[in-house]
């Protein structure tokens, strides 16, 4: 394998290595714009410019293959030189937009400028004017012209990854504009992922437009619950602020890079589901509609389960549980239910339509963890089975987490349901309309507030941490269980989240040898 | 484009790859059309097995394809280095003002069109132009309104 | 002097197959594919000092060399004829008068590389050079020139004219390869080169017209007899094209090495309506500038790269004391801009600027900062970019502020906006 030093620091490489591929994995910054390690090498931009020992002229990183012994400096007064010429060439006709740009404070031009620009600008002439200037391209995304740098990341994107070649570049010299073939728009399902790759506020999403500064947000990582794929995220949200946006605390999701998973990418249908998350939230527990004190609720619940326990009538409880739970919220309620009390009316599997899947990163089971619930629900009975005995008055609790029965069933078995069992719980972190007819409505947490792990489709478990603590009075699901089973005298003492995953690495053989801190940031696969 | 299948199908022969046939065959259309419109790049593309935000990308990169209708008599007049010194700036203006219209422009009536272009490759006749298919050399007020009147 | 590429030219008819063979015609090619291995061809061409006539000179033997042996993809061979550089159309006069001194090139050149299919890419205004190449290749075809088992032997040849659509970039090689695959005319970053990975992502080899019009003769006369006629390192004649304040534009076939004060008042009449000569543009539009006092140079390669410019294409665009050098710096600089294809940024937006700054000062709105920035600018844009256009504005354009600086000065000095924004610099 071939050495390369860079900057006096020598690592080793495989054969075919570029310049920038090594400079990244040794951590030496080496700035680019058309450069993307998921495309097609363009070497258009020249701002990946460096000095090879030995080769008179300053080279591209991005398209040099590594030799042994290849000497590099990235920051010799050469490629230095080489690279603040091309930023003042791409500022001579760029907008001083900043003030109006979304990408202000996430610009790769911003960014270069400071560290490497000239500062005092040259230009003395007009800009080029181009055509389209705030222009909307389809439903998720607007083209400024003027900002492009011409990288074609975008047209690299769309040629290469959704294949379905949306973008190119017209005309010629400074005229060149980047657009779409006229009267097309961009609208595959995965249009978001073009503003992310832009280095700078050519293409800029709808939904995020204008909405915050991006230096305002904080980040916390995390896993997109809209499908079994579990494409890694990144929650974005500002609590500083709250006059934006009727107070929304999530202002935006960003993919995060999983090789395993969604490399670089993710839908439209994961990145713009958040939402949810701040608005039409169940915030306090309830007795038909009136507020309660979570202790009121828990002892309504305790009360109704705890004579069936003393005469052994367990079979009179359903418990529905949801595959949007994590793996920690779903060993909690088999931890009470089953192993504890015994419950044998404990089902997940529900007749959700399924839903758009593609062969890429959309699954058709819209839950992101079936597999988790398979894995530690063993002996799980059939979701219509319970609704059915719960129809007929075969149920005196009917405990139903996070799944909206009347979407599923209908309103009349819903209503029936409400009638025939005594008590109806549903605890769950929306509105919906289940909520009108349970009897009591227990506020629970949305997955960003949730420290846990969900289990994907490739069975690969994944980390999610909490990025604000729950809404209102919500609380964390399997807290609210642990609160239940100390209420029944069935001691679950968690201390946190960690604390359960270590007691189903311990309880559930494909969980084995898991623990929060080898699951990293990128996840471990279930054992068969 | 049916009728020019036959034509088009022995130029797509001649290459490895479809793609490769796409300048010919947009020479070839234009010829006959007059210009690409939209729905001949959509044609030339779904022919070609190309997507059409390609086609389009070449159209409008490569001056001799047009998307708007010339003049019956175009002239293409060179402004470049030996030209430009032995006065294309003069034919052009005295174009301009015997037509009255500028370069990227049609009459009214159709019948001419005028574009300033570099190079053509012949200096050596130079202050020139090419008018339609023909090259035209050593231009002078006169020869212009010669030509003009040719093609009145 | 002995003619080689235009030694058909004055003929009646000297397209036309049947005149081509009062000549020797095809036997060159006859001697190569029937007496002759494909890598003595190589070297005879190497022994020649034949060297690229596009404008790049490079030596064309090693070119030919550097197609990879053992790579089992089909060769190819693509003719260059886009002869877009100013102040050049010599290749337009092969296509016309001689082009089957061409295909004789070409059918040679491909043997000694192993090629079966050669592509000639003209470019598209040439209407009448297409149409001529294209019937001499049916001519060819018709008497077994080229197809299948030329001349009875077993080398199977074809010959396609492309026609390109306008872009003068598309006379770079690999954007050139781009225009022949169908895209916008787009060079592409090397490694890996045309050499290697061409056209179709197949080994290829890209010659000039000129060049391959000299092959013939030098496989019938032998490389040394090429060589000889020329000077050292560069073998054999080239046409020069003469054109701008001269009493006779032209083309002129002369030994590499002719004095360039030859060409111009020798041979191309010297200047017209008896002014003085100011300044020459001895190798196309790239190539840097010459005062009146800097034409004692030898126009071979390598006497004009000593001297701080280029032989290029062999286009000597001639300036009288006429001229305004601010103004001709201007044209240069529009042309340019006018031809970048736009991929990278330096010469997307150099080129640009590079010209409005320029068209700024001539038209009367300089500002003295402006010398002191515009040949940074101009030098930022070469050596940064993908091809060697860049490069070419930055030696074109800046010859002409270095050379004449003061005739830039001259209108800084005249500029109406002299007296203002002074504070700003």
């Amino acid at each position: 394998m071939p050495k390369v030093t860079i900057d006096g620091k020598e690592i080793e490489v495989p054969a075919g290595t570029t310049v920038i591929q090594a400079a990244d994995k040794a951590g030496i910054p080496i700035p680019r714009y058309c450069y993307h390690p998921a495309l097609p090498v363009a070497g258009n931009c020249r701002i990946c410019m460096v000095e090879i020992e030995k080769q008179p002229k300053q080279q591209i990183a991005c398209n040099t293959v590594v030799t042994d012994g290849m000497v590099v400096k990235t920051n010799s007064p050469k490629a230095v030189e080489a690279r603040q010429a091309v930023l003042e060439f791409l500022l001579v006709n760029h907008p001083v937009d900043c003030p109006v740009c979304d990408q202000a404070g996430e610009c790769k031009l911003q960014d270069y400028y400071m560290e490497y620009g000239k500062y005092n600008s040259r230009l003395v002439d007009v800009k080029v004017k181009k055509t389209k200037k705030a222009f909307s391209i389809g439903p998720t995304v607007m083209l400024d012209q003027e900002r492009c740098v011409l990288c074609t990341r975008c047209v690299r994107f769309a040629d290469n990854i959704t294949k379905t070649s949306e973008f190119g570049v017209f005309n010629r010299g400074d005229h060149s504009e980047l657009d779409l073939y006229p009267g097309k728009q961009l609208d595959n399902k995965y249009s978001g992922n073009v503003v992310d790759i832009c280095p700078v506020g050519a293409l800029t999403d709808k939904d995020f437009r204008f909405k915050c500064r991006v230096w305002y947000l904080e980040q916390t990582k995390s896993v997109c619950p809209g499908c079994s794929m579990g494409c890694n995220i990144t929650v974005e949200w500002d609590k500083s602020r709250p006059h934006q946006d009727k107070k929304a605390r999530v202002m935006r999701l960003k993919p995060r890079h999983n090789p395993e998973v969604n490399q670089h990418w993710i839908s439209d249908e994961g990145r713009y589901n958040y939402h949810f998350i701040d608005e039409n939230r169940i915030l306090f527990p309830q007795r038909k509609v009136v507020a309660i004190e979570w202790d009121q609720a828990i002892t309504a619940i305790a009360e109704a389960i705890g004579p069936l326990q003393k005469s052994g009538r367990m079979d009179r409880v359903g418990i529905i549980v949801s595959t949007q739970l994590t793996n920690e919220d779903i060993f909690a309620i088999r931890k009470l239910f089953k192993d504890a009390l015994k419950v044998p009316n404990i089902g997940f599997k529900v007749p959700e339509k399924p839903g758009y899947a593609d062969d890429f990163l959309l699954k058709a089971d819209k839950n992101p963890n079936t597999a988790g619930a398979a894995a530690i629900l063993t002996d799980a009975v059939g979701g219509d089975e319970i609704i059915q005995k719960a129809r007929q008055g075969g149920l005196d609790v009917l405990y139903v987490f996070g799944r909206d029965l009347v979407k599923l069933y209908g309103k009349e078995t819903v209503e029936q349901i409400a009638k025939s069992v005594k008590l109806f719980v549903y605890q769950g972190s929306n509105v919906n309309d289940t909520c009108a007819y349970a009897h009591i409505v227990l506020p629970g947490a949305v997955y960003a507030e949730k420290d846990g792990t969900f289990t994907n489709c490739q069975g690969r478990v994944q980390r999610i941490w909490p990025a604000f603590p729950p809404l209102g009075e919500a609380k964390w699901d399997w807290k609210i269980v642990s609160m239940l089973a100390g209420q029944l005298g069935v001691p679950i003492d968690f201390k946190n989240s960690e604390d359960v995953f270590k007691a189903i690495a311990a309880g559930v053989g494909a969980f084995s040898e898991m623990t929060y801190a080898k699951l990293g940031d990128q996840g471990m696969v279930l054992k068969k | 484009m049916q009728e020019l299948l036959p034509q088009l199908d022995k130029i797509v022969s001649q290459y490895e790859q479809k793609q490769a046939a796409l300048l010919p065959v947009l020479h070839v259309v234009q010829e006959h059309k007059g210009l690409i419109s939209p729905e001949t790049e959509q044609e030339v593309a779904a022919y070609l097995g190309i997507p059409v935000v390609h086609v389009h990308e070449v159209v409008s990169f490569y001056h001799l394809f047009h998307q708007k209708p010339k003049g019956k008599c175009h002239f293409a007049v060179c402004q470049t280095t030996s030209c430009a010194l032995l006065g294309a700036q003069e034919v052009i203006d005295h174009i301009r003002t015997r037509l009255g219209i500028e370069p990227g422009e049609t009459t009214p009536d159709g019948k001419f069109s005028l574009s300033v272009v570099e190079c053509l490759g012949a200096c050596e006749i130079a202050p020139m132009m090419q008018c339609n298919k023909e090259y035209k050399g050593f231009l002078n007020k006169k020869k212009v309104d010669e030509l003009i009147d040719q093609n009145s | 002097m002995q003619k080689i590429a235009t030694r058909h030219f004055d003929q009646e008819n000297p397209q036309r197959l049947e005149n081509y063979l009062k000549d020797k015609g095809y036997e060159a090619a006859r001697k190569a594919l029937t007496q002759m291995a494909p890598a003595q061809v190589g070297e005879e061409v190497k022994k020649a000092n034949l060297r690229g006539l596009g404008g790049a000179g490079f030596p064309t033997g090693t070119k030919w060399g550097f197609i990879p042996a053992a790579n089992p993809k089909p060769r190819y061979l693509v003719v260059n004829g886009d002869e877009g550089e100013p102040g050049t159309f010599k290749d337009k006069y092969i296509f016309e008068l001689d082009p089957h001194a061409l295909l004789e090139g070409i059918i040679i050149t491909c043997f000694a590389i192993g090629s079966h299919k050669a592509y000639v890419y003209i470019r598209g205004e040439y209407v009448k050079s297409i149409a001529t190449v294209r019937a001499a290749i049916e001519e060819a075809k018709a008497k077994g020139f080229l197809g299948k088992g030329i001349m009875g032997t077993s080398f199977d040849l074809d010959v396609i004219v492309h026609p390109g659509a306008g872009a003068y970039i598309c006379g770079e090689e690999s954007a050139l390869l781009n225009s022949l695959e169908g895209h916008k005319g787009f060079p592409r970053i090397k490694p890996p080169f045309p050499a290697v990975v061409g056209l179709f992502g197949c080994p290829t080899v890209i010659n000039n017209v000129e060049t391959l019009a000299c092959v013939g003769p030098i496989i019938l006369n032998g490389g040394e007899w090429f060589a000889k006629l020329g000077c050292e390192k560069n073998g054999g004649n080239r046409i020069f094209c003469v054109s701008g304040h001269v009493n006779k534009p032209g083309i002129y076939e002369l030994p590499n090495g002719t004095p360039l004060r030859e060409i111009i008042y020798q041979h191309a009449g010297g200047i017209r309506g008896g002014r003085q000569l100011k300044a020459v543009i001895p190798g196309g539009i790239s190539a840097p500038i010459l005062t009146a006092n800097e034409i004692d140079v030898k126009m071979d390669f390598d006497s004009l790269k000593a001297a701080g410019t280029m032989a290029g294409s062999g286009g000597i665009i001639v300036m009288d004391d006429t001229t305004d050098m601010v103004w001709a710096a201007m044209v240069a600089a529009r042309f340019f801009a006018h031809e970048s294809c736009g991929q990278c940024s330096p010469c997307r937006e150099g080129s640009g600027w590079v010209y409005r700054n320029i068209k700024r000062i001539y038209e009367g709105h300089g500002r003295s900062v402006d010398l002191k920035n515009l040949p940074g600018i101009i030098n930022n844009i070469g050596g940064n970019t993908i091809c060697a256009f860049g490069d070419a504005v930055t030696m074109s354009i800046g010859s002409y502020v270095k050379k004449f600086r003061g005739e830039f000065e001259a209108y800084i000095n005249r500029s109406s906006d002299l007296e203002y924004a002074k504070s700003n610099h």
